[in-house]
């Protein structure tokens, strides 16, 4: 160890007491920022699989879909072929995708006495991942097995005075089908929110172009059923740009450019996330900074010394920036240490009692992972680095300036 | 003395103000030092010792005169070349010992070369060879609290000779040591003197220790009122305890 490292550390453990303290405090502050990144990675996470469940990692809808005001003009018409194109490379691209062509068809929905106008989603059954959710937001009865069945929202089924064993007629003219089709209700769902629920109506995919648009569909989804988290996710731009160039008439978003304000929030989150770190860092700044005062006011005749002996300016300098660094690094190692055990201990997921339950009510997963990238450690423990430097800058250049004779006979 | 002195001083004067009140403490002192000289400056507290040799290490700077070292002046050098000259050609030993008390003998006798640059292995065995030297080998891994007073001036004297300075200027070496440890100390650095060449210029108020020496410049208010060899010159006031 060279002589300048080693007359460094045997400095800081002249008071031990208060270097231990002020490592802790720096440790502390990197444990903190590693877990707070971690818990922002959960909480980017928690967003991204909530909303690629909902919609999927890649989706191909019609051009202009979302601008139409006619039925037929959000429809992918003929869709086997794009569904089987869209198998393929998902196939090719994603560990057990999951490829989900759904239909929302606008109907008026009629119980025995009452009637109510809804979007009857259909999709293909079972879908393990609504099913789920589904189920851990009440289900009373039981899933889709038929085409010839549905499951409605517990209000909406109230609203329609219908009860699991009735049958539900669907009204849908104007469209390529029956325009009118009948259902036996073999499930309610209760959802927290109660906009969604009494307008919630699911039948199968089949059911829905027989009755309205035979054949089309309205949204292909791939679901990356293995990826949990942004960081692992490094495939779904790029199925959107190769499916992009297999299906020209259609359009493929991948799911950032599908939610353009989730893209932006997650944009601000990590400025956000790294401000509010840079806070703690000042905090354990103040603290470094007065303790390599203290250290330096006390050693002035000491620093008189060495520049009697001949240490310049700059030399002295920097055996007071190492040994606040060395401090830093200290901290930040065990801080970096502890917050890494934290993140790998909770990484698998973890459930926040009393959110759960919360969380399922919402449909939404309530499961977090934390997650942090090696960029986000490095800035931790940089910025402790970073930090030290600037707390040892006054007092180093105070040692630095001294006269060697006028801090020769100054003694602490 | 030869053609060209080792230190030349001319006309050195220094003053120090506190508050309103200006003090002299070095009022034109000429003096050449010579290489291999064993010197001591002799005189009562506050006769200008002290800053007589501050200014010919160039740790502090006068008010007049000039400072020459191997004919280069040096009394008004800037902060940086000043603390490279110091480092480069001159040795200080303090009566304090001023030793770095988190490091052991061998590493406070490295320090100055560890400054320099050197490698860790060259600064090693040199440290080893000063402490052996002054008789320290067996004290290297020690640290400062754990040796005694006298120990301690000869750990700071092996710092000051392991760099191989052109001159050790040692300011009251033996104040804070016994009488008998500081005899054996200036015999110690005599030694070094007569056996290695090298040149001591040091402070001293005891006048027991001054017929060791060859050469007694003696300093009064500031002057040097004296400038020979013989201690039994002393006048009455230097022999101030």
């Amino acid at each position: 160890m060279p002589l300048v490292i080693a007359l460094a550390w045997r400095n800081l453990w002249r008071q031990r007491r208060r270097s231990l303290v002020t490592a802790g405090a720096v440790g502390l502050v990197v444990l903190l920022s590693v877990a707070y990144f971690a818990l922002g990675g959960a909480a980017e996470n928690g967003l991204y699989q909530t909303l690629t469940e909902r919609g999927g990692h890649v989706i191909v809808t019609a051009p202009g879909a979302d601008d139409a005001t006619r039925f037929e003009a959000t429809l992918v018409e003929d869709a086997d072929a794009a569904i089987a194109t869209v198998r393929r490379e998902a196939d090719a691209t994603l560990a057990a995708p999951l490829v989900l062509p759904t239909l929302d068809v606008p109907a008026l929905l009629s119980g025995e006495r009452r009637s109510r106008g809804v979007a009857i989603h259909g999709q293909p059954w079972p879908d393990p991942a609504r099913e789920r959710r589904l189920d851990d937001a009440t289900l009373e009865g039981r899933f889709l097995e038929g085409d010839d069945e549905i499951v409605l929202g517990a209000a909406l089924a109230r609203a329609l005075d219908v009860a699991i064993g009735d049958e539900v007629v669907a009204y849908a003219p104007g469209g390529a089908g029956y325009g009118v089709a009948a259902y036996a209700l073999v499930g309610t769902v209760d959802l927290a929110d109660p906009g969604a629920e009494i307008a919630a109506a699911w039948t199968t995919l089949a059911a829905t172009q027989q009755l309205a648009a035979p054949g089309a569909v309205q949204r292909i989804e791939v679901h990356g059923t293995s990826l949990r988290r942004i960081a692992d996710d490094d495939v779904s731009a790029a199925l959107a740009a190769t499916l992009g160039a297999a299906l020209p008439d259609l359009r493929v978003e991948d799911w950032r450019t599908a939610n353009p304000s989730t893209q932006q929030l997650l944009n601000a989150l990590d400025p956000l996330l790294f401000a509010v770190s840079v806070l703690f860092f000042v905090l354990a700044g103040l603290l470094m900074l007065n303790t390599v005062y203290l250290s330096v006011m006390e050693r002035i005749h000491e620093f008189g010394v060495l520049h009697a002996l001949g240490a310049g300016d700059r030399r002295v300098l920097a055996m007071v920036a190492t040994e606040s660094v060395l401090l830093a690094v200290v901290g930040a190692a065990v801080g970096t240490a502890g917050g890494l055990a934290f993140v790998a201990a909770y990484a698998d997921g973890f459930r926040i009692p009393g959110l759960a339950s919360y969380y399922a009510s919402f449909g939404l997963d309530p499961v977090f992972y934390l997650s942090i990238d090696p960029g986000q450690v490095a800035f931790a423990v940089g910025f402790a680095v970073l930090t030290a430097v600037l707390a040892a800058a006054w007092p180093a250049t105070i040692a630095a300036r001294i006269e060697p004779v006028e801090a020769m006979r100054f003694q602490a | 003395m030869t053609a060209e002195p080792l230190y030349r001083v001319r006309d050195l004067r220094k003053s120090y103000r506190v508050g309103e009140v200006t003090t002299s403490a070095l009022s034109g002192v000429d003096l050449d030092v010579a290489a291999g000289e064993f010197t001591a400056v002799a005189g009562p507290s506050g006769s200008g010792k002290s800053t007589l040799l501050h200014l010919m290490g160039v740790l502090d700077h006068g008010d007049a005169g000039e400072v020459w070292l191997r004919g280069e002046r040096i009394d008004r050098l800037p902060r940086g070349a000043a603390a490279r000259l110091r480092l480069a050609r001159i040795g200080f030993v303090f009566q304090a010992y001023n030793l770095i008390p988190v490091l052991s003998a061998l590493e406070n006798a490295a320090f100055v070369l560890e400054l320099r640059g050197e490698d860790r292995a060259a600064r090693e065995a040199k440290a080893r060879d000063a402490l052996a030297r002054l008789d320290m080998a067996a004290y290297a891994d020690r640290r400062p609290n754990q040796l005694s007073g006298g120990q301690r001036q000869r750990v700071a004297i092996a710092r000051a000779i392991a760099a191989d300075p052109a001159i050790v200027l040692a300011d009251e070496p033996t104040a804070n040591l016994d009488s008998r440890a500081g005899a054996d100390l200036i015999d110690l650095m005599r030694r070094l003197n007569e056996e290695e060449d090298v040149t001591f210029v040091f402070s001293t108020h005891d006048p027991r220790l001054l017929d060791r020496v060859d050469r007694i410049v003696r300093l009064e208010d500031g002057r040097v009122v004296d400038d020979g060899t013989d201690a039994t010159d002393a006048p009455a006031s230097q022999a101030t305890p």
